[in-house]
């Protein structure tokens, strides 16, 4: 079996944060989960400063991003990692209440790689959550750890 | 050399000097190897009678052996210089006598041989018997030096032949050089012709017929082609002549009709442009350029918002923007567009703006493929109404005043037309927004009701009572159901927002695709008797009249559950402007009482557990069909089945 690789959430609403856990454990896919509480947090992890200036330099196989955040939203964070060279490379999944045109539009045109859409039932967003969180952190092979630099 | 592009004068004359030579060569040469013969059997004849004549002259002193008078016979052959040696040899063979007496003994031969003669490079020798009654009394030897006499006669021979030989081709050439001019002449006139017209393309020249022999006749021939090429020249050229003059009457036709054309459109009492589908200025008329206060050159070949930009000073002005739009409608629908009374900002030649107001329309000008091609603005000048200050002509004050209320009430209406745009506008942007919010933020506390519901019946469910577990049934229940409304109601949302791309729509082919689709879903296995009549083509945007059929349909397969068969009909029928299309089921139906609550939002005539729904579907129909200018009712009885009805203007080509 493929290790499993760290997956990193961006998401304000603690209820998300919860139930998004929740699914991932469901799969057995938690146990390397980064959260960060808004776009402003997401990037100083990215970039390792503030208080995460010390951490190791993993980079996360896939970043799960919501959209609508306070301080910076997640199109912003997107915008300022595919506008970074040595941030360009991670995929990020927009995972997200909203399923307006202009939101996905948006997404894209900045170089998301997928979008998903939050389903109301809970049985659906676990399947979702399984599905994003296997593909990206066991099946898909991330770029080599030296392109990132 | 080849004597291919030698010319042919010179090619005749060594034709006939060669031809002659060569004649003259091979017969001397014949002639001389006769000569030749008979010149060495002359020697030898010569050689036999000297021999005889000495033979016989040396009898007796052979007879005697009288040495003295041998060698005396024998000296006698002086007087022939060309005989070299001669020795007379007794009956023995001994040598007796020889002469000349210098001559060593050495250099005759040792004793005679038989008669006969001996011939060798330089020299003819011959032996013969000195005989007397037949008793041989010895043997004679003459010794004749050929070599000098052969040198002398071929040097008299050849230098006759040389003689003859240049007195020859003197002649010959000569001859030669008379003769072919007979030839040469006539081919050279006509090739000097020939040059001569292919140079000055004169095909009237004629070349002089000289002689009836084969250049004679093809002279004739020639003559009788340039006479051909002539007159067709002639007649070619006279047929240039004639198309030139018809293609310059011609020309001169259309540019005259143009001019006329264009003078009759510019001079046509209205302001007008003509656009192409770019906005570019490619006509404009007179009373256009008067009232805008430019020239024709300033305008033809501009873009139309370069040649009349916003005013500067009132960003604002909503004017330009409008005509945009307008234009944009045109170009989208083909059909025209009139716009409200708009106030522009002209710019005067000095540069200062003026304010005008004009009532613009602008219309397509469609090509064969129904394709806008060109679009004509066209504007009336209603400044002077606006500001009130011109006389009505005739003298009915009271109409006078009358039209100036009913152009300042015009005005005002399209300024109130304008301003309750704009605040729709905002509506929309508003709308928009809200409903953002909601997809965003409403879905969320759903997401999390549903999402805990399910966790706690994974962790605690087993401790639950029955009633519990129910309860938490139906949070999860009304959660979802609440997920469906929030994105149902998104929809119908968008459906009044989204911009309609107007295209042919047939919707023969709609119906049978929903149709096909649903029977693959909700009207799987049951029985289904579709009636569906020919449908038109109508112009509409595809993907909400989808959404429509969709709605009506399903509508119709949904309520007719109880029934076996179902049947449920797809018919239209024409109205004056309008065509009508109705979807006819024999389900459950409704009371017509209820019939105009059927298209509002949210509103059910069942309930959830009969016929499971959120009543929004209706709705959808609604906006969609009048946002394409049409009307939806229904009619029913309970029990009896019902019949939804919409209807879809006519495009102008389907009216009749």
């Amino acid at each position: 079996m493929k290790t499993l690789r760290r997956i990193m959430l961006v998401e304000d609403n603690l209820n998300d944060i919860d139930l998004t856990l929740a699914a991932l454990e469901e799969h057995h896919l938690a146990n390397e989960i980064v959260v960060a509480r808004d776009g402003a947090e997401a990037l100083d992890y990215l970039h390792r400063r503030g208080k995460f200036a010390d951490r190791g330099d993993e980079v996360p196989a896939v970043i799960l991003l919501d959209i609508k955040m306070p301080k910076v939203s997640g199109l912003e964070v997107l915008r300022q990692m595919k506008a970074d060279s040595t941030l360009r490379h991670i995929p990020v999944v927009m995972l997200t209440s909203s399923r307006e045109e202009p939101d996905l539009a948006a997404s894209y045109k900045l170089g998301a790689n997928a979008y998903v859409v939050k389903p109301v039932d809970f049985q659906q967003f676990v399947d979702a959550v399984k599905q994003v969180g296997g593909f990206w952190a066991v099946i898909n092979e991330p770029p080599p750890h030296n392109s990132l630099k | 050399m080849s004597l291919r592009n030698v010319p042919i004068r010179r090619k005749l004359m060594v034709m006939l000097l060669l031809t002659s030579a060569v004649v003259m060569l091979l017969m001397r040469g014949t002639f001389f190897a006769y000569e030749y013969v008979t010149f060495r059997q002359e020697t030898a004849r010569q050689l036999a009678t000297l021999s005889e004549i000495i033979a016989a002259n040396s009898t007796a002193a052979l007879a005697f052996a009288n040495e003295q008078d041998a060698r005396e016979i024998l000296s006698a052959l002086k007087a022939n210089r060309n005989v070299v040696a001669a020795a007379l040899y007794d009956r023995d063979g001994h040598l007796f006598a020889h002469y000349p007496d210098a001559l060593p003994v050495s250099e005759l031969p040792q004793s005679p041989r038989d008669g006969g003669f001996n011939a060798s490079h330089s020299k003819l020798t011959k032996f013969q018997n000195v005989v007397q009654r037949d008793l041989k009394l010895g043997t004679l030897y003459l010794e004749l030096d050929t070599g000098t006499i052969t040198r002398e006669w071929l040097y008299g021979s050849l230098g006759i032949a040389g003689a003859v030989m240049a007195l020859v081709i003197g002649v010959a050439f000569l001859l030669a050089r008379s003769l072919q001019r007979q030839v040469s002449l006539p081919i050279l006139a006509l090739a000097e012709t020939a040059q001569a017209i292919s140079e000055r393309k004169d095909y009237s020249v004629r070349a002089v017929k000289i002689g009836n022999d084969e250049v004679g006749r093809l002279t004739e021939a020639f003559n009788q082609m340039l006479g051909e090429i002539e007159t067709l020249n002639r007649d070619l050229e006279r047929r240039v002549v004639e198309r030139t003059n018809q293609l310059a009457a011609a020309n001169a036709e259309v540019t005259r009709g143009r001019a006329v054309f264009e003078s009759i459109f510019e001079s046509l009492p209205g302001s007008f442009l003509v656009l192409t589908p770019e906005l570019k200025i490619i006509a404009a008329s007179d009373a256009y350029l008067k009232a805008t206060m430019t020239t024709r050159e300033t305008l033809i070949g501009r873009e139309l918002f370069d040649a009349f930009p916003d005013n500067p000073s009132e960003v604002d002005a909503m004017g330009s923007s409008n005509l945009r739009a307008s234009l944009e409608r045109v170009l989208k629908t083909g059909a025209a567009d009139t716009m409200p009374i708009q106030k522009y900002d002209i710019r005067r030649p000095d540069g200062v703006f003026e304010e005008r107001y004009w009532s613009p329309v602008n219309s397509p000008l469609l090509g064969v493929d129904r394709r806008v091609e060109y679009l004509i603005h066209r504007v009336e000048d209603v400044t002077d109404f606006v500001h009130q200050r011109t006389p009505v002509n005739g003298d009915s004050t009271q109409l006078r005043i009358k039209m100036e209320q009913m152009q300042a009430e015009m005005f005002h209406s399209s300024q109130k037309i304008q301003e309750s745009n704009q605040q729709l506008r905002a509506a929309n942007e508003e709308l928009e927004s809200f409903s953002y919010s909601v997809s965003h933020d409403l879905r969320a506390p759903l997401r999390h009701i549903d999402g805990f519901a399910g966790l706690l019946r994974k962790s605690d469910g087993t401790q639950l009572s029955e009633k519990g577990s129910g309860y938490l049934g139906h949070i999860s229940n009304s959660a979802k159901q609440m997920g469906v409304l929030i994105d149902d109601l998104l929809v119908f949302s968008r459906m009044g927002r989204s911009e309609m791309k107007m295209t042919p729509v047939n919707l023969q082919q709609l119906t049978a695709d929903t149709v096909q689709s649903l029977q693959r879903q909700e009207a799987k296995d049951r029985p289904i008797v579709w009636k569906i009549e020919a449908l038109p083509v109508v112009l509409g945007d595809h993907a909400m009249l989808r959404q429509v059929f969709v709605n009506l349909l399903s509508n119709a397969v949904k309520y007719t559950r109880p029934k076996n068969p179902a049947e449920i009909e797809v018919g239209c029928f024409d109205e004056d402007k309008e065509v009508v299309i109705f979807i006819r089921d024999n389900g459950v139906g409704f009371e017509m009482q209820y019939a105009q609550k059927l298209f509002g939002v949210f509103q059910r005539l069942h309930r959830s557990e009969e016929f499971e729904g959120t009543g929004i579907g209706l709705a959808n129909v609604r906006r969609i069909i009048t946002r394409h200018l049409g009307r939806t009712w229904a009619e029913s009885m309970p029990g009896a089945g019902a019949t939804f009805y919409f209807s879809l203007p006519k495009s102008p080509e389907q009216k009749t």
